[in-house]
């Protein structure tokens, strides 16, 4: 008999086996330019299933993110929710600005397989590290400009952020509840992470591109694009001639479906997104009648807004006499999608992701212990990983000059008395933990070789 | 002589980026590649096929006679033809195939596929398509250079996806579960039910598991090129938000309390959000001092400058606090229309740009735009983001589109959705056995 399937899955994905396996973008390095979230969370994606990824950043300024946080909170002198953003990368401290600087960073363009930035629009052209520059000395070089509104086009010299592109997208405008003034955002600089990810994936398909051809190119990456190509809006717009609004709790593509108030005070959402579905649902629900009823039983007129909204109501009497685990279980014995509204304490705790991996416990050699994402993907034969948390200022200024560019100590000491390269000042996100002693540091005192 | 010189530089430039726009001779990244999208009722899988197929990838869609029930997933119903407009939109350059999975000779024929194909993308329950033969364990067999990306709410290892297998996808339970509604909503003290969890008003969850089976597909199939060895790849939609934005496991852990919700205010620091004026909603965004300080002179409200000065002071920590000069923001912001607001901003900021003193903050603002209010938009024509395409059957179809890679831009060739409609061809091509149904 066949080995059974989740005892053979289990095999395949186990997580103790990670860093015995190898990295996919192994011997692909990374230049990362950008600041802030969006550029470096494309730069982290690659980075995370196996390229070199070199961050450069701005002697005692760095990268203003090292210094945010909500709520003013800080973890051993660091923004907690900068590290998964940036793991396991290489940290190096150099300034444009000085001719020397922009000198390095050229020949670190040279060698790169892709580069990232995400200045305001023709930025690093005016500095002379733009593609049209680093594209002479390595015209293989795949580079990507990421901003808010594009590279062309009239706003194209307007700076902008997730908040900004929410509302230019029409993001913003879609969630609330329609009899209200509320706009909600989609919280946690959503419309710098999804647009972070959607670079990654046209970096890697520029990447598949080039491994066949040999062929670099330019990618003009726009934030505010990528959040209307997540919008069925558009076309509903167009097909319709109406506007969708605001549905507040209720997800219009699906009926019944909502956020419900248990007798136990708690959440859960449901949604019926097929007929089969619907139909093994009104069983669970002690009504079959639904299932029979013309009004219910096919999608197209169960969506009618008076017809969801009837459904809906019904369920929202029903959840509310029922507990949460009652429900979830009929949920599992007749097969329809319920889950409760989960929060950050219990997504960090939460046994499946951990056993999963999509929740990790790193232990770092320089922060100790924290809990944060694995990766979103599964790979079988090269599983993403995770390294290292974020480092100092400048940190890996010695391990990169000597070893990627050949520097001597000598010629280092020298840029860094002309300040070309540096490290941290006082501020909190850029020195490192005060228990932790940067003078025993291998890495950060880097004389040679291939340890790291 | 050195402007001269920036000006040869930026026309060059300006020329170079006016030639970034897709046009079918241009080469596409992806041609070389055959997917087979497997989704069914998920809608996950079909965006991401729609990605690799915007790339030049031949993305055959695989589904039973009676259609996919991704088809009948749409807003109040809406629908042309029989089609909903979501699953319409993503109906891109795909090709259209009709097989039946429950019959051996529709497992023959995926087969055939499956030994020819690069990647194959599937959403059924984790180890059904085991049970039929034509998992992963047996098309690797067949084809060890396959990429399988699977995508379910759970995953397909762990006791919890062994034990809820059956689950279906829908948007809003992965949004749910991913911790994502749990902060989107008014402030406690409002009324039920404005201070429940609160949906995102699209497929947010959705659409970030494609963008994560899309890019994990390429990550493989690099590997592939390289050592010819393909691979599982597997993906949770309950994962959709939590592995997005990071935030949630490590804020729930280092802080060991939830975060509520709270309202149209910012976790992170105020003001931070969009406001009431006279004809809409505008940005008022101020990060770093400076920016603050800019703001409050271009509102007129300078006395507010002492109380609040750092942004140590602005962080939103104390929420009673927080409110105060939100509402001060609110207040200031009310009487103006967007455009005297946007006017003062964009000329405060050229003269704080050109100032050799640069503590003057640089301002930004935008309005909040409806999807309508998009379209009309005058950039986003320049840049060609929405392609009109004129259907036999669906007639005009208007489609957001981006991906601008200079030498292989994404771009809509075609949209097709009828069931089965490419059958021939597909048989022909791949050599399939039996009636085509």
């Amino acid at each position: 008999m066949a080995e059974d399937y989740f005892s053979f899955t289990g095999k395949l994905f186990d997580r103790k086996e990670i860093f015995q396996k190898p990295e996919a973008l192994k011997g692909i390095r990374v230049l990362d330019l950008s600041h802030m979230i969006f550029g470096p969370t494309a730069a982290r994606f690659l980075g995370q299933y196996g390229a070199e990824v070199i961050k450069v950043e701005v002697p005692y300024q760095g990268d203003y993110w090292r210094g945010g946080t909500y709520w003013g909170k800080y973890w051993k002198h660091s923004n907690p929710l900068w590290h998964f953003i940036n793991h396991s990368k290489y940290f190096v401290a150099i300034d444009v600005k000085k001719p020397k600087g922009k000198e390095l960073i050229l020949k670190l363009a040279q060698t790169a397989d892709v580069v990232i930035e995400n200045f305001t629009s023709g930025t690093v052209e005016a500095w002379g590290i733009g593609y049209s520059q680093v594209s002479k000395i390595n015209p293989k070089v795949i580079y990507a400009s990421l901003s808010t509104y594009g590279q062309s086009g009239p706003f194209r010299f307007f700076p902008g952020w997730d908040l900004l592109a929410q509302g230019a997208s029409g993001v913003l405008s879609i969630t609330g509840y329609p009899e209200t003034e509320k706009y909600f955002k989609v919280p946690d600089f959503f419309g710098d992470f999804f647009p972070g990810y959607f670079a990654a994936m046209l970096m890697l398909i520029a990447l598949n591109y080039r491994e066949k051809t040999g062929e670099g190119q330019y990618l003009d990456i726009c934030q505010a694009e990528i959040l209307m190509r997540s919008l069925f809006h558009f076309t509903h717009l167009e097909a319709t001639g109406e506007e969708l609004g605001r549905t507040g709790n209720i997800d219009p593509t699906m009926a019944p479906s909502g956020i419900f108030k248990t007798k136990d005070g708690k959440f859960l959402s449901l949604a019926i997104a097929t007929d089969k579905q619907f139909r093994s649902f009104s069983k669970a629900i002690e009504r079959p009648d639904w299932a029979q009823d013309e009004k219910y039983a096919k999608a197209f007129s169960r969506l009618k807004p008076e017809n969801a909204r009837k459904l809906h109501d019904e369920v929202a009497e029903w959840i509310n006499l029922k507990e949460v685990r009652e429900v979830l279980a009929l949920g599992r014995k007749y097969g329809f999608a319920v889950s409760e509204v989960m929060d950050d304490v219990q997504i960090s705790e939460d046994e499946w992701r951990r056993e999963r991996g999509s929740v990790v416990s790193f232990e770092d050699e320089m922060y100790k212990k924290l809990v944060m994402e694995g990766p979103i993907a599964m790979l079988s034969k090269t599983p993403g990983r995770i390294k290292w948390l974020t480092r100092p200022l400048g940190y890996h200024n010695r391990y990169a000059l000597k070893k990627l560019l050949a520097l001597s100590e000598a010629e280092i000491k020298e840029l860094e008395k002309e300040r070309v390269v540096g490290y941290w000042d006082y501020r909190v996100g850029q020195r490192p933990p005060v228990y932790y002693d940067i003078r025993k540091d291998p890495v950060f005192n880097y004389e040679g070789g291939d340890n790291h | 002589m050195q402007k001269k010189g920036a000006a040869k530089q930026i026309s060059a430039w300006s020329q170079f980026l006016s030639q970034m726009s897709a046009s079918p001779d241009k080469p596409e990244a992806l041609a070389d590649m055959v997917v087979l999208d497997l989704s069914y009722a998920n809608f996950s899988g079909t965006v991401a096929a729609s990605f690799l197929a915007e790339a030049g990838a031949e993305v055959i869609k695989i589904e039973p006679q009676e259609g996919d029930p991704a088809r009948i997933m749409t807003p109040f119903g809406a629908n042309v033809k029989g089609v909903g407009i979501p699953f319409l939109m993503e109906s891109r350059n795909k090709r259209h195939l009709a097989l039946q999975l429950d019959e051996p000779e529709g497992r023959e024929n995926l087969k055939r596929l499956a030994a020819r194909a690069d990647i194959l993308i599937e959403t059924y329950a984790p180890g059904e398509m085991d049970s039929w033969g034509i998992g992963y364990r047996q098309l690797r067999e067949l084809n060890p250079g396959l990429v399988y990306v699977a995508i379910s709410p759970y995953g397909h290892y762990t006791a919890r996806a062994r034990e809820f297998a059956n689950t279906p996808w829908t948007d809003l339970t992965s949004q749910a579960e991913s911790g994502l509604t749990a902060l989107i909503g008014d402030l406690p003290d409002t009324p039920d039910p404005y201070n429940w969890p609160t949906r995102a008003g699209f497929y947010a969850a959705g659409y970030t598991t494609a963008v994560g089976a899309a890019s994990a597909a390429l990550v493989a199939s690099f590997f592939k090129r390289r050592t010819g060895e393909g691979q599982m790849v597997d993906l949770a939609s309950a994962d959709a938000y939590a592995s997005c934005v990071g935030f949630p496991p490590t804020i729930g852990s280092i802080w060991k309390k939830p975060r509520l919700r709270y309202g149209t205010l910012d976790y992170g620091l105020c003001p931070y959000g969009f406001f009431k004026c006279q004809d809409g909603y505008i940005a008022i965004a101020c990060f770093r001092d400076q920016d603050f300080r800019a703001a409050l002179k271009i509102l007129g409200r300078w006395k507010l400058e002492e109380d609040w000065k750092s942004l140590l002071d602005r962080i939103t920590d104390d929420i009673d606090k927080v409110k105060e000069l939100n509402t001060e923001v609110e207040k200031a912001v009310a009487p103006y229309t967007y455009k005297e607001i946007a006017e003062k901003f964009s000329e405060y900021s050229v003269k704080a740009a050109r100032s050799k003193w640069r503590g003057g903050g640089l301002p930004v603002t935008t309005k909040m735009l409806t999807p309508k209010e998009v379209l009309e938009q005058d950039h986003w024509q320049v840049r060609k983001t929405f392609v009109k395409v004129n259907h036999p059957v669906f007639g005009l179809v208007t489609l957001p589109v981006t991906g601008k890679m200079s030498k292989t831009p994404l771009r809509v060739k075609w949209i097709s959705a009828n069931i089965g409609e490419d059958n021939e061809y597909i048989y022909t091509k791949y050599g399939l056995q039996g009636k085509s149904p």
